[in-house]
């Protein structure tokens, strides 16, 4: 790369830091400008000159300063050498610096986000480039209950194993559990799809840090994308922006569990927006985890009941194949009866007791033989089936 | 002229005897000094003494007088000992002859107008007065009966004092006691419609002395639950009836009508709680803090989360030994403090928490709420029960439960067995004698197994769910080996706090 294109991509890189820049104001500072000038422009804190360039009529003194001050003592050229230290591509829009600033082989700007309506000015990865097969956006609340996250982790398995890359945001719940499926199946066949995981924090950053085990996995076996540099920390704005690019990345986007006015309904927004179908697995009409999604399922979204509805949407097979039959044992009388009584809802062991009419003792044994089985999950004291009879 | 008068001193919740030595002298100009040790509230008695002994009729000395609590290295705390200084004082001064009050302690707090008024701790201070008669304010006397089986004199005054000791009247006695008033009944169990679990948890919670942890959303009726369980425990022994009574007598906690405490106590302090009230302590006073209240009886922990963790983590010492030592530069003391205890409190801080999918925090806000309780605290919690707000099929129409009676039969018999063990309750069992006296068959250890393997039990937590087995095995009356019922039944009895661990579909794996 010669030395001009790696001043530019430095700048780039530098402007990704900054406090409140959106990729609208992003945009906006480079257009007909060089990322140097944009640079140069966002570090002098002179709020006149801002509002020209950013357009709008708002009064920029505060965002002035704040850039100003986040700007003081940045050099540049550090940024990007920290960036390629840590393997991590700068990846720029064709539009803001036209020279490709990479070898043909190495990571690349993702394809699908060149002519987005509003494309990242520079992207961050860790891992891999952005692969160009068939993906799916797996996304869903982070407040999930056991079934819905049983359910993102078996589509992202299967969806993985049957060659389509699986697209989240390694948030809790949902996210997490998708990309955990899609894990399984590469540690099953090695020619599973990769994951791609698109984050609001810096790519090295683990947010939420519980996941951070599952950040290292899908950067060492896919793509990890974020429009944040190194050591950016989770900033409330920078998620609804996450939410777009997964949308943008997927050919169809999933919605397994959401809450009515989830955050999952934005990365569903930004799919209509640009023509990315959406499809939703129906939840119980009586869990508020599931209210979000059924209201997409009546607002004539398609549903999903298993991976097979999603491959037929993608047109990777023509009708729905049989599920294999599951080997478990079945359960015995009590027990069937316990799973009877469960139904579909969450409950806790009380709520059986009093459901069923066995004795404590008998209701404990049969929750046993039913967890041990594979039939039910529980989690901090609540039943959940997970398979019927 | 000097006057010698046996009483005593409270400290924490041990009496110490005390001699109240006067010495009134006509040299030098009139004084009052009062030396051994007091502290301001019995330094105060000069000028309770003085108004008494004037309201008495009867004179205070303008002379030089010197008042020595013997002996001088304890710490004389309260008003306890003005009875003994004035009636010290009257004999120094030449006002009642030193042979009427020969074998004879005072105890009893002066007012201006010279009535005697109780003290706290008149149990503990009975204790050391050796077989001296005991004249003390009427109030107290139940208090006193309740130790040993000394000639009483109870007294309203001081005028009252002075005119027996002058032979003027003779001295009142204390009558034998009667029998001692049924306590008012306590809330009942039966009042609870629904529920199995919980009620089943209170059970398992009396019979083998486990702790116990409730979860659940506001209005599930969990404090309700936990004012049961003094029903269903067995009324206090002897001992234990004296060693409860002195800590509620020597803590001002309030005893019941004839001055013995004999059900289960039930305290229930706000969270708001500071460390010192919970275990006890204060600069000079060393009083009883709300644990050692609890003694015998149940301390009862709502919200728990909600309490400062400082003061949270002031009680896993006296956890693990039933007692609290409490330190300060004047003195340490030591309290009985072997309670079972209760706690409830919400999943997380919306309260809707638990149900999968339910609530409205955040993961990080919920868990930053459980994390209030620090493992260790955690673990003292043999059993965790999740407790949902019954439906209202269960409290209109429904048949109402087992009344307590019926359960505390059970947790007799339970208890009887433990005692058999050597144990007071099947909590107290020793980890090494755990395969002697709760030995497990072949599927009850495969279950337990699985509880290991899948990480759902800790190797620590084996032990503790061992001693659950033997007292849900014990209620059902299964005396030998523990079966798989019982052990799934006790797994059960113990859910993790959800948010505090991961979805199992969410991790690796």
């Amino acid at each position: 790369m010669s030395e001009p294109a790696r001043a530019q991509l430095a700048a780039l890189a530098a402007l990704a830091g900054l406090p409140a820049l959106g990729p609208r104001r992003f945009l906006a500072l480079v257009h007909h400008r060089s990322p140097l000038d944009a640079w140069a422009l966002a570090s002098a804190g002179d709020a006149a000159a801002l509002a020209r360039a950013l357009g709008g009529d708002r009064d920029l003194d505060t965002l002035a300063r704040s850039w100003r001050s986040a700007a003081d003592g940045v050099d540049p050229l550090a940024v990007l050498a920290a960036h390629e230290a840590a393997d991590v591509a700068v990846l720029a829009h064709p539009s803001v610096l036209a020279e490709p600033p990479s070898p043909p082989d190495g990571p690349r700007y993702p394809e699908r986000l060149v002519d987005d309506p509003e494309p990242p000015a520079v992207l961050f990865a860790r891992g891999g480039p952005v692969p160009a097969g068939p993906s799916v956006a797996i996304v869903g609340t982070r407040r999930c209950t056991g079934t819905g996250a049983g359910m993102a982790r078996e589509l992202g398995r299967e969806l993985a194993a049957a060659g389509v890359h699986v697209i989240s945001g390694l948030a809790l719940g949902i996210d997490g559990a998708a990309h955990r499926g899609a894990l399984d199946a590469r540690s099953g066949h090695p020619d599973a799809a990769s994951p791609i995981g698109v984050v609001g924090s810096g790519p090295d950053v683990a947010y939420p840090t519980r996941h951070r085990d599952l950040w290292e996995a899908v950067a060492a076996e896919g793509t990890l994308l974020s429009e944040a540099p190194l050591g950016a920390r989770p900033a409330g704005w920078r998620f609804p922006c996450r939410n777009r690019l997964i949308a943008a990345l997927a050919d169809v986007v999933v919605v397994v569990e959401s809450h009515a006015a989830g955050g999952s309904l934005h990365t569903v927004h930004e799919a209509i927006r640009r023509d990315v179908d959406v499809m939703a697995v129906p939840g119980s009409v009586r869990s508020p985890a599931a209210a979000g999604t059924n209201q997409l399922l009546a607002e004539g979204c398609p549903p999903v009941r298993d991976a097979g509805d999603v491959l037929v949407a993608l047109g990777l097979v023509r009708g729905r194949r049989r599920r294999p039959v599951e080997h478990r044992p079945l359960p015995g009388p009590d027990a069937a009866a316990v799973l009877d009584a469960l139904g579909w809802e969450p409950a806790t062991f009380e709520h059986l007791a009093v459901r069923c009419g066995l004795g404590l003792a008998e209701l404990a044994v049969a929750l046993e033989e039913l967890v041990a089985g594979g039939w039910v999950s529980q989690h901090g004291g609540w039943y959940e089936q997970r398979a019927t009879a | 002229m000097l006057g010698l008068v046996p009483s005593a001193t409270l400290l924490g919740a041990d009496g110490h005897a005390v001699t109240v030595e006067v010495h009134v002298t006509d040299g030098g100009l009139p004084s009052f000094s009062i030396v051994g040790l007091p502290d301001t509230s019995c330094r105060e008695v000069r000028d309770r003494a003085r108004a008494a002994i004037e309201s008495s009729r009867l004179t205070w000395p303008v002379k030089r007088v010197t008042v020595n609590l013997a002996p001088p290295t304890v710490r004389k705390v309260g008003s306890g000992l003005d009875l003994a200084v004035a009636v010290a004082l009257l004999v120094a001064s030449g006002q009642l002859p030193a042979e009427a009050v020969a074998g004879k302690a005072f105890i009893g707090e002066l007012g201006l107008d010279g009535r005697v008024r109780p003290v706290p701790g008149t149990v503990c201070l009975t204790e050391v007065l050796g077989d001296a008669a005991l004249v003390l304010p009427v109030e107290s006397t139940d208090e006193a009966r309740l130790v040993g089986d000394r000639v009483l004199h109870p007294v309203h005054s001081l005028a009252e004092v002075v005119a027996c000791a002058r032979g003027e009247e003779p001295w009142p006695t204390a009558g034998s006691a009667g029998p001692l008033p049924e306590p008012p009944p306590l809330p009942d169990l039966a009042d609870v419609r629904g529920q199995p679990m919980a009620r089943y948890a209170l059970e398992v919670a009396a019979a083998g002395g486990h702790h116990l942890l409730m979860l659940g959303p506001p209005g599930a009726g969990k404090t309700m639950l936990a004012s049961r369980l003094p029903s269903l425990l067995p009324p206090l022994g002897p001992a234990e009836a004296i060693e409860t009574t002195r800590i509620h007598s020597a803590g001002g906690f309030g005893l019941p009508p004839g001055g013995l405490v004999r059900v289960p106590p039930f305290r229930a302090p706000h969270h708001g709680a500071s460390s010192v009230a919970l275990v006890g302590g204060g600069t000079s006073l060393m009083r009883p803090g709300e644990i050692s209240a609890a003694t015998n009886g149940v301390l009862f922990l709502d919200e728990l989360a909600e309490f400062s963790p400082h003061v949270l983590d002031a009680l896993r010492q006296p956890l693990e030994e039933g007692v609290v030592r409490v330190a300060r530069a004047a003195a340490t003391v030591t309290f009985p403090a072997r309670f079972l205890l209760v706690a409830a409190m919400n999943p997380c801080p919306c309260g809707h928490g638990g149900q999968p999918g339910g609530c409205r925090c955040t993961e990080g806000a919920r868990l930053r709420y459980q994390r209030r309780l620090s493992g260790p605290l955690l673990d003292r919690f043999d059993l965790r029960v999740e407790v949902q707000r019954p439906r209202p099929d269960d409290l209109f129409g429904s048949e109402p439960g087992e009344a307590s009676a019926v359960v505390a039969e059970r947790v007799r018999q339970a208890r009887e067995l433990a005692r058999a063990r050597g144990v007071r309750s099947n909590a107290e069992l020793p980890a090494g004698r755990l395969d002697d006296l709760a030995p497990l068959d072949d599927a009850a250890t495969r279950l337990l197994l699985g509880a290991l393997r899948s990480g759902r039990l800790s190797a620590r937590g084996l032990h503790r769910v061992r001693r659950v087995v033997r007292t849900v095995a014990d209620l059902a009356g299964h005396p030998g080996a523990l079966g798989a019922d019982h052990v799934a039944l006790a797994l059960s009895l113990r859910v993790d706090l959800a948010g505090a661990t991961p979805h199992p579909e969410s991790v690796a794996g």
